[in-house]
């Protein structure tokens, strides 16, 4: 079974009275469970300290202007207006900006990716 | 045959959802553009694929010519419908997607340019001999007093770049007109960036009626009966129906004839609509070109059997039309189209957005609806304040008004205020039942109604 039948089978999930699914398959078993006290809080909450820093733009992203490294990793400390990336927009380029200080947790990019609008680019543990 | 694989649209709203619709009969994949405040529009989720294009407000977003390009760039798409409004009649647009290799559907810049500017338009109608209201030859900029008075009083100032009722001033004596030449010159450059007037004779309540048209790059063109909008309000048009009532079969061939006369003298290629003022002596005016498809297009569609959507995508993509004048001269009975707009009309029109608690839309025989709306949808404020288009097909003018009081009076929508009750109004109106409308009607109408109260 992979992540996307997992996604399906919870999603189905919330549209029914249903607290727990059990999949057996030989050895293999999956057990899946909805927190029946606050239903679909279970991504939110491990992550509602975090804060997204969104896509300017619908565009390419890149971590840095050809020739440039990047210095956004796990765990590096961003300052609130500090440029994360670019997003290409045709032959112009748009600055992601951190809005606000803090610590990357999450890089859920690649370079080179296609965006869009307002998408999420990475999650900051702010300071 | 399958002529693009993959159409954008540049639009939002009822008209996305509609060209949307064609696609999907076409076979063709579609990809929905949207702003923030749209995701939960029915354009959004009937699309092949969807990309959020930038915040609310139209100028980042559905006005932005970058995003919109990089947003066809970035799905596959090989060519671009614009709808109406937003960036359907902008040559930049159509410019920068002929640099890109997207293939813009619609006219190419040169046309849109010549077309678009009024005073330029003037010039091809002449040419194109299309009887035109007196006027100054061109644009104005200086001696207005002299100019007007050749023409005489009453007349229009009209911004060269205008359009949906923005930068037109009526001016009935020397007075007002210096006043009149600066309000029409800043709201035109406020809107259109170009603030060139010109003056033109005002015909008192004349009718609007206005010829569609389809002329592709091999040069077949067909033009389609008239459609009269003179039921408007403010320059703004509530309801259409064709054929007109007011026009028989010499003026029909007549304004036919001169709508191709156009086209084929400005080498148009893709679907366009000239418009005319019609008096009482059935005398018509050219007024003014629309290089893009129009709210209104249904009701030409409903009599014809055509779907101009369809069309459009032909020529874009240097095919035949697939439909002949023979067949459209043929057309079969009446249809009205009835715009539904979230306003309040009691309250001077103000827009009325919200959350719709109750959507119930009607159906039956000879009955379209074409909204991107629905029940618990919230109606954002940022944009035009149509939210339906019911479109109503009978075998006569008779036949049909009877059929939109029915449908009328089936549609309803709670949580915000909605101008079905007038548009009831207006089709147990007796003046409308017999025809006898022209622009000044409406102003009538709600004037006899606030006396009422």
């Amino acid at each position: 079974m992979n992540v996307k039948t997992l996604g399906k089978i919870t999603k189905w999930m919330e549209t029914t009275d249903l607290n727990e699914v059990v999949w057996k398959k030989g050895s293999n078993k999956f057990s899946l469970k909805v927190n029946s006290a606050q239903p679909q809080a279970c991504n939110v909450s491990t992550h509602s300290s975090l804060v997204p820093v969104n896509s300017p733009s619908i565009g390419i992203f890149r971590f840095a202007i050809r020739g440039k490294s990047c210095l956004v990793k796990e765990g590096a400390e961003i300052k609130k207006g500090q440029d994360m990336g670019i997003i290409e927009i045709g032959k112009n380029f748009k600055p992601v900006k951190a809005q606000e200080n803090g610590f990357v947790k999450i890089i859920c990019i690649e370079d080179g990716k296609t965006v869009e609008y307002g998408q999420p680019l990475f999650f900051l543990e702010p300071r | 045959m399958k002529y693009f694989n993959k159409i954008l649209i540049a639009n939002r709203g009822e008209i996305a959802l509609r060209i949307i619709r064609t696609l999907k009969e076409m076979n063709i994949d579609s990809v929905a553009v949207f702003s923030e405040a749209d995701r939960a529009s029915l354009h959004v989720r009937e699309a092949s694929e969807a990309v959020c294009i930038g915040p609310a407000p139209s100028n980042e977003s559905y006005l932005c010519i970058p995003q919109v390009i990089a947003a066809a760039k970035l799905t596959g798409a090989d060519a671009i419908h614009p709808g109406y409004g937003f960036l359907a009649e902008n040559p930049d647009f159509s410019q920068a997607c002929k640099k890109e290799g997207i293939v813009f559907i619609g006219p190419d810049a040169a046309s849109m340019k010549k077309l678009g500017h009024k005073a330029m338009a003037r010039a091809i109608a002449i040419k194109s001999k299309i009887p035109i209201t007196p006027g100054t030859n061109g644009c104005v900029f200086k001696n207005f007093l002299q100019e007007a008075k050749k023409i005489g009083y009453p007349l229009m100032v009209k911004a060269a770049a205008g359009g949906g009722g923005k930068g037109i001033r009526l001016v009935r004596e020397a007075s007002q007109l210096n006043n009149a030449v600066e309000m029409a010159s800043n709201e035109a450059k406020a809107a259109f960036n170009n603030g060139d007037v010109y003056f033109e004779k005002f015909i008192e309540n004349p009718r609007h009626v206005e010829i569609q048209f389809a002329r592709d790059s091999k040069g077949n063109v067909v033009s389609f009966p008239e459609r009269d909008c003179s039921t408007q309000r403010r320059h703004q048009k509530l309801l259409e129906e064709s054929p007109s009532p007011a026009v028989n079969k010499k003026t029909r061939e007549q304004l036919m004839s001169a709508a191709v006369r156009l086209a084929n003298t400005s080498n148009y290629v893709g679907v366009g609509t000239v418009e005319f003022l019609l008096d009482k002596d059935s005398n018509f005016y050219f007024m003014e070109v629309n290089t893009r498809l129009q709210v209104e297009h249904p009701v030409t569609e409903f009599i014809t059997a055509t779907d101009l959507v369809k069309e459009q995508v032909l020529i874009a993509a240097g095919e035949k039309l697939s439909v002949s004048q023979s067949q459209v001269s043929n057309f079969r009975g009446h249809a009205i189209e009835h715009r539904i707009n979230a306003e309040d009309v009691n309250n001077n029109f103000a827009p009325s957005p919200g959350k719709i608690n109750e959507f119930v839309v009607p159906g039956g025989q000879w009955v379209r609806v074409d909204t991107h709306i629905y029940q618990g949808y919230n109606l954002p404020f940022y944009y035009d304040s149509m939210l339906a288009k019911l479109i109503i097909w009978g075998a006569t003018r008779k036949e049909a008004i009877a059929r939109s009081k029915r449908a009328l009076n089936e549609f309803f929508i709670s949580g915000i205020h909605t101008t079905i009750d007038l548009q009831k109004k207006i089709v147990n109106n007796e003046d409308f039942a017999a025809g006898n409308i022209d622009t000044g009607f409406m102003e009538k109408l709600l004037e006899k109604d606030k006396t009422a109260v």
